[in-house]
């Protein structure tokens, strides 16, 4: 395979649904196109139903497209055996309850071609390398739902894949847990893994991904580097400040061009990066309360928040 | 040599889960409680009381069997579906048909299973009560145990696209309709009414001819049954297996997991 061609390959994928018992059918995927390179952890973008995970279900085979062509490591993916260099963690992964840690990973293991001399050691060295050492003989119905996370990235990579499918790898988790696999993920990266992640998350995505698409209701708006999104538009920050006299609000709106919103005595102010230290300076000379400063945003938020509005 | 790992993979959790279905053991009890009911109802009869009591044993154990193929088996696939476990399993070099023959196999062995509990049991009601055991009983167990690789394949079947409700109601469907068949075939000979006939003998065609499994008379009564007979009823259950085994599976690739 040419070194510059995308590892995975999406084409003009359409997929329609039935709506109901008729004939109608749905629209879901709008012919989307885009590639996966080699090494990468790529993003895949988009709010809550904008086929994100219809389109992970096209490339793992589960649904078929409608109409377009996808390729995982120049095999068509409705094709069976290429999934042996191919790793997936579906959306809240439910396993078999019943079973223990180690058990489940052999059966993955078993179901995955991993030789029987291999296995066992394999199994072992998955269950340290997500640190599930100590629960390895526990049933997964005392897992908490960290413990199941970690588990359903292990029997992705029991075969040791070359391309890792990720559906929301964060959703649900508590600050710790995400952390955890958000550094599995980072070093799913530096063993040279290609990972392809599906989130709504876009801290998440700022944090570990190379490259992001942002699909809005079945359609791709935007592709390209994460730099690329980083450097787009002006950053912008948030504060929370209270006692905000109201000629000093109405000076904040037309001066510094803010955004307010009042809850109470409390006023949120979305500004520019540049221009915080001024209004810091103009809301506590007048005697007012700063009770938070959030970081400038991202324009990655800003350009799906437009991609959003745009697809509405 | 992979396949055939894949399959047993699949076969060996099948089983695990499914001896873990409290029906199941509901079921078997109520099977077992029946037998043993038999030799109340054996010691009721004026005449041939061992006969009533292994007709009782027999039918206990292939009514119950056949409930324990069907609720069971329905569950199996649409379990895999609901809770998404399928996700993870069809996402490995594992094609779908490999996936539902394991289920498929899971379930024939736990089916098989229960199966041997209850012959183990008839036998022993049997010997206590007196009553006479030879070849015959074996071949209607045998028998049995092949009617039910068709009703799993059959459950197999409707489970791969609909939903267990359905797919049980068409299975028990399917199971009593096949054992009426013979008779509707026979009706419809004697019918003026050629739709009627040719309706009729294409039912009979179609569907399991499910009496051919049936030697209750022939074991109880200690008639002769001819090997050739069991061998073509078990060459009858493979093939037609086999058939909706097929279609499952064609079924089953068109299936978006949604």
């Amino acid at each position: 395979m040419d070194v510059s061609e995308p590892i995975v390959h999406v084409e003009g994928v359409v997929k329609d649904f039935r709506a109901g018992f008729g004939l109608r059918r749905k629209r879901v995927l709008h012919g989307i196109s885009f590639g996966v390179r080699e090494g990468e952890i790529f993003g895949f973008v988009g709010p809550n139903g904008a086929g994100k995970t219809t389109t992970l279900k096209v490339l793992m085979g589960l649904i078929r497209a409608t109409a377009g062509r996808a390729t995982i490591l120049g095999c068509d993916v409705r094709e069976t055996a290429f999934r042996r260099y191919v790793g997936f963690l579906p959306e809240n992964p439910y396993f078999y309850d019943y079973l223990t840690g180690r058990e489940i990973l052999r059966f993955y293991a078993r179901l995955s071609g991993v030789s029987k001399a291999r296995r066992d050691d394999r199994v072992e060295e998955l269950l340290g390398w997500v640190g599930l050492t100590h629960a390895a003989d526990a049933r997964l119905r005392t897992y908490s739902k960290g413990m199941l996370q970690r588990i359903g990235i292990a029997q992705a990579l029991v075969h040791d894949p070359q391309v890792v499918f990720l559906d929301e790898p964060m959703s649900g988790l508590d600050p710790i847990g995400r952390m955890e696999v958000r550094e599995l993920i980072l070093r799913l990266r530096s063993e040279g893994k290609t990972v392809f992640m599906n989130t709504h998350i876009l801290t998440d995505v700022e944090m570990v991904c190379d490259r992001v698409a942002i699909i809005v209701n079945g359609r791709i708006c935007h592709e390209g580097a994460i730099n690329s999104f980083l450097g787009e538009g002006e950053p912008e920050a948030d504060l929370v400040l209270a006692a905000v006299p109201p000629e000093v609000s109405t000076r904040l709106e037309q001066e510094f061009a803010a955004t307010l919103r009042g809850h109470g005595d409390r006023l949120e102010v979305r500004l520019r990066e540049k221009h915080v230290q001024d209004v810091l300076s103009a809301v506590l000379a007048v005697g007012a309360q700063v009770i938070s400063v959030t970081p400038p945003q991202m324009s990655l938020e800003s350009v799906f928040l437009q991609a959003v509005e745009e697809g509405e | 040599m992979g396949s055939i790992s894949r399959v047993t993979a699949i076969a060996t959790n099948t089983v695990r889960e499914a001896v873990r279905n409290r029906l199941l053991y509901a079921l078997l009890f109520f099977s077992v409680a029946m037998m043993c009911a038999g030799i109340f109802l054996a010691a009721l009869s004026y005449v041939e009381g061992e006969r009533v009591l292994q007709n009782v044993g027999l039918a206990a154990t292939r009514i119950f069997s056949v409930a324990i193929a069907i609720f069971v088996g329905v569950n199996l696939i649409h379990k895999e579906v609901d809770r998404r476990t399928v996700y993870t399993i069809l996402s490995k070099p594992l094609t779908r048909a490999e996936f539902l023959v394991g289920k498929f196999a899971g379930l024939v062995l736990t089916i098989w299973l229960q199966l041997a509990i209850m012959v183990v049991v008839f036998v022993a009601v049997s010997l206590l009560s007196g009553a006479p055991l030879d070849t015959g009983h074996a071949a209607a167990f045998v028998l049995i145990g092949a009617e039910l690789v068709l009703v799993v394949a059959v459950a197999t079947f409707f489970s791969a696209f609909t939903s267990p409700m359905l797919a049980s109601f068409a299975t028990a469907g399917v199971w009593l309709t096949g054992h009426l068949t013979r008779d509707l075939r026979d009706i419809g000979a004697s019918s003026q009414s050629e739709v009627v006939q040719s309706v009729t003998a294409w039912l009979h065609r179609l569907l399991p001819d499910l009496e051919s499994f049936n030697l209750t008379i022939e074991a109880v009564h200690g008639l002769p049954i001819s090997a050739a007979d069991v061998w073509l009823a078990l060459a009858y259950a493979a093939g037609y297996a086999t058939l909706v085994l097929f279609a499952a599976i064609a079924v089953f690739y068109r299936r978006d997991f949604r």
